[in-house]
């Protein structure tokens, strides 16, 4: 990471004393001054300080830039981060929902509300569900735009605190609406064997073995990129067991270790009869590589990869890659998901 | 009725009968001869124009319905009505004056009819009055909220401490009227919310109909001269703050259609905005939890830029760049019309403008006066009007009766061309 210029950290130090410490997790001058101002508000407007003393909202103001200073993230520090039009609580231990997985998840939903040929009822299974954002979002985008679709929605995590999380949010983000239907349980997706296996929660807990739509964001990071690639933020705040896939067999390659979640994903996939899937990748070459899997299974009818703003212009084509990786490539930015279906979904796709 | 000038009906309201007064004193001193009873031929051929127009669309509207023809009858029927009545009070002059100098009339008819005559007289003043001002089109967003937009110009940090001083102000005056104001963008120069701090950019959205119409007025260049608290010699300076006034267009404000309409002001083809949104530096995805949602719209015609980063949700700053971005396009296009408009208007009477760059009022400390350029108005309660009192409504008064008089005249000056 480049060394912050003296001449920024002066102009930062001239404008607010608190100013120069933020620079360091966000890099430019106007990201550390929109920090510092929401820090600011949440200190005033939080039940818990809204009533001490000025002095006394002073230092817990200055404590709060020191946490964020050391790369805490600032959404743990709020405790929410905006989910496309969703505010989702977050705590230490899951992970923060990304901007670019909303993104996809409204590209998603917006298509499926444009066909004109989407069925009355829907099931959506989501797989490693953290806060549980994506169903939740799903459930949001689709309310919004129409009231006569029965929706079952059902979250799986391995771990337990995001489980309690993502409850709590279902809490908060959703009132009773008696077609639609939002769950969370737990189980293993690697896990083939029960009691821990999908199969098993699935029968065990009276779910239906059916889902007409696949959603993950699995933990995708290799052992290498995590070190290479992942901020401080990321990497000292945020729970690995979202981010980097256990070593399954000893001696996998690094590469093979990033991308353990994908085969088993496209067989759940097949097990639950899916007829629209959409998996996060790292990047483009993840991408590639899932897309080729799913090609060789031979069941899929069609198969793209999104970047990181599918709707966006399509700015950064050229490079050949949609003929390296023999894939369509839609949208802007970093490859972010590979998204495939069979029979009806061509056309809930509008493909 | 295309190239008329625009006033809001507010400001009709405003036309005392001095203010008048002087208006068909300017009137008479030039080619068009005017009295207080009457009205300038220019504008009275366009009255009975329009009466023969409506008529007409009356008769084709009784065999079938047209919803364009229904609008205009609509438009044109203040119109109509106001003719009628000056005809009525004309004709009742004529014949009262006629009685009075006919030498068959007996005295104590005379005197009656002279009784009668200054009344009627009166109701002609005041049906001239209702002429004028109907002709007048009112501006198509007068009963819009607005937004002000508040920037330091020249100056330094005197300019941005000024910027906030303004600021204060027109919050203090709307929270006088009960007016609904809420800031939508607000930056002092240390990238907070504090008050009392230099500002640096501040956008305030005053939600009340008919917003737009009180404070279009406010629009330009704000000069201040006095001794900045930072000077050390005690030397007075001049320092700028442009104030920028755009109707606003929330989600209540404009119908759908004025927002879908390719006609309106206001419609803006998403396929010519370019959106780009912050995106995350390097791998992002799951690598990445940066905060940074800012959205840029570009408006590639007018080459139009907004960006928004005030929330910490992408969508929301999204839906506040796009409501800001219509807002400015629809400034740039009318602002075009305008600038033709008085073009036009300088070739026939040398209308002053009123644009962005213009300097419109000064605040002067050392003699504790506020001077308006534009209506002449001075008062001497600076910090009353400071303090968004009486005295700064005293000045937007003159201000919108000043704009109301350039639109008549416009008027009457355009008729008249268009006449030779
Ligand atoms: C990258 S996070 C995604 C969270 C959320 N869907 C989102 O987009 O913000 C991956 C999630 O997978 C969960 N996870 C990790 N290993 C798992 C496993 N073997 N079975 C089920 N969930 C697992 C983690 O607890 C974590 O919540």
């Amino acid at each position: 990471m480049p060394r912050l210029s003296t001449s920024l950290l002066r102009n930062a130090k001239a404008i607010d004393p608190l100013l120069p410490s933020l620079l360091r997790p966000c890099r430019t001058l106007q990201a550390a001054q929109n920090e510092l101002r929401w820090l600011r508000e949440h200190v005033l407007g939080d039940h818990r300080t809204r009533n001490h003393t000025a002095a006394h909202q002073a230092s817990i103001l200055r404590r709060l830039v020191r946490d964020r200073a050391s790369g805490k993230p600032l959404q743990y520090i709020l405790g929410t981060e905006f989910f496309g039009d969703l505010e989702i609580a977050c705590r230490p231990g899951v992970l923060i929902p990304r901007q670019e997985t909303a993104a996809s998840i409204t590209h998603l939903t917006h298509l499926l509300l444009t066909c004109g040929a989407l069925p009355r009822s829907l099931r959506v299974l989501d797989l490693c569900t953290g806060t549980g954002c994506i169903p939740l979002l799903f459930r949001h985008e689709l309310l919004s735009a129409r009231n006569d679709t029965r929706l079952q929605l059902l979250g799986i995590d391995i771990s337990p605190s995001a489980l309690a999380l993502a409850k709590h949010n279902a809490q908060r983000l959703t009132n009773d609406t008696p077609h639609i239907s939002i769950e969370f349980l737990r189980s293993n997706i690697l896990s083939t064997a029960p009691p821990d296996s999908l199969a098993h929660t699935l029968t065990t807990h009276s779910q239906p073995t059916t889902w007409e739509i696949l959603i993950s964001n699995p933990p995708y990071i290799s052992p290498s990129a995590f070190w290479k690639s992942t901020t401080r933020s990321v990497r000292g705040f945020e729970p690995k067991l979202a981010l980097v896939p256990p070593a399954l067999k000893p001696g996998i390659g690094d590469t093979e270790q990033g991308d353990v979640f994908y085969s088993r994903l496209l067989a759940v996939a097949e097990e639950v009869g899916a007829r629209v899937v959409l998996v996060e990748v790292a990047d483009l070459e993840q991408a590639g590589r899932v897309a080729r899997i799913v090609k060789k299974k031979n069941v899929w009818d069609g198969v793209e990869i999104w970047r990181d703003w599918p709707d966006g212009h399509e700015e950064e084509q050229g490079g050949g890659d949609e003929e390296r990786l023999g894939c369509k490539i839609l949208g802007s930015g970093n490859g972010r998901s590979v998204v495939f279906w069979r029979e009806e979904g061509r056309a809930w796709l509008g493909k | 009725m295309s190239t008329l000038p625009w006033v809001c009906r507010n400001c009709l309201s405003r036309i005392t009968r001095p203010t008048f007064r002087r208006l068909v004193r300017y009137q008479s001193t030039g080619t068009i001869v005017a009295s207080r009873e009457s009205i300038p031929s220019g504008l009275l051929a366009r009255a009975r124009q329009i009466a023969v127009e409506h008529k007409e669309l009356t008769d084709k509207l009784a065999n079938d319905f047209d919803p364009r023809a229904a609008r205009k009858v609509g438009e044109y029927g203040p119109i109509v009505d106001a003719l009628k009545a000056w005809d009525n009070a004309n004709k009742s002059v004529a014949e009262l004056t006629g009685l009075i100098h006919d030498p068959e009339t007996d005295a104590e008819l005379r005197e009656l009819a002279a009784d009668d005559l200054s009344a009627t007289r009166e109701s002609l003043v005041d049906a001239s009055q209702s002429l004028t001002t109907s002709l007048v089109p009112v501006h198509p967003f007068a009963h819009l909220p607005c937004l002000i937009e508040i920037r330091p110009g020249v100056g330094g940090s005197e300019a941005a401490i000024f910027a906030g001083d303004l600021l204060r102000m027109y919050q203090a005056f709307c929270n006088r009227h009960g007016i609904r104001a809420t800031l939508l963008k607000y930056e002092n120069v240390n990238g907070t919310q504090e008050a009392g701090l230099p500002l640096s950019e501040a956008i305030l959205e005053v939600g009340n109909e008919g917003a737009y119409g009180m404070f279009r007025c406010e629009a330009g260049v704000h000069r201040v001269q006095r001794v900045p608290a930072t000077e050390t010699k005690g030397r007075v300076h001049t320092s700028a703050v442009s104030v920028l006034v755009l109707p606003s267009i929330g989600e209540n404000s404009l119908g759908e259609e004025d927002i879908n309409d390719p006609e309106s002001d206001y419609y803006i083809d998403p396929k010519e905005v370019k959106l780009e949104v912050m995106r995350a530096r390097g791998a992002g995805g799951q690598h990445v939890n940066t905060t940074e949602s800012a959205v840029r719209l570009t408006h590639t015609p007018t080459n139009t830029v907004v960006s928004m980063q005030d929330f910490r949700s992408q969508p929301k700053n999204k839906e506040k760049a796009w409501q800001l971005l219509r807002s400015r396009v629809a400034q740039l296009r009318r602002e075009k019309r305008e600038e033709e408009l008085t073009a036009l208007r300088r070739s026939v009477v040398g209308v002053a403008k009123t644009g962005r760059g213009d300097k419109v009022r000064t605040y002067n400390w050392g003699q504790q006066r506020v001077t308006d350029h534009r209506s002449g108005t001075t008062v001497h309660d600076l910090d009353d009007v400071m303090g968004g009192g009486q005295t700064l409504e005293k000045v937007m008064d003159s201000v919108r009766t000043w704009l109301m008089e350039q639109d008549v005249q416009a008027l009457i000056a355009e008729q008249t061309t268009e006449k030779k």
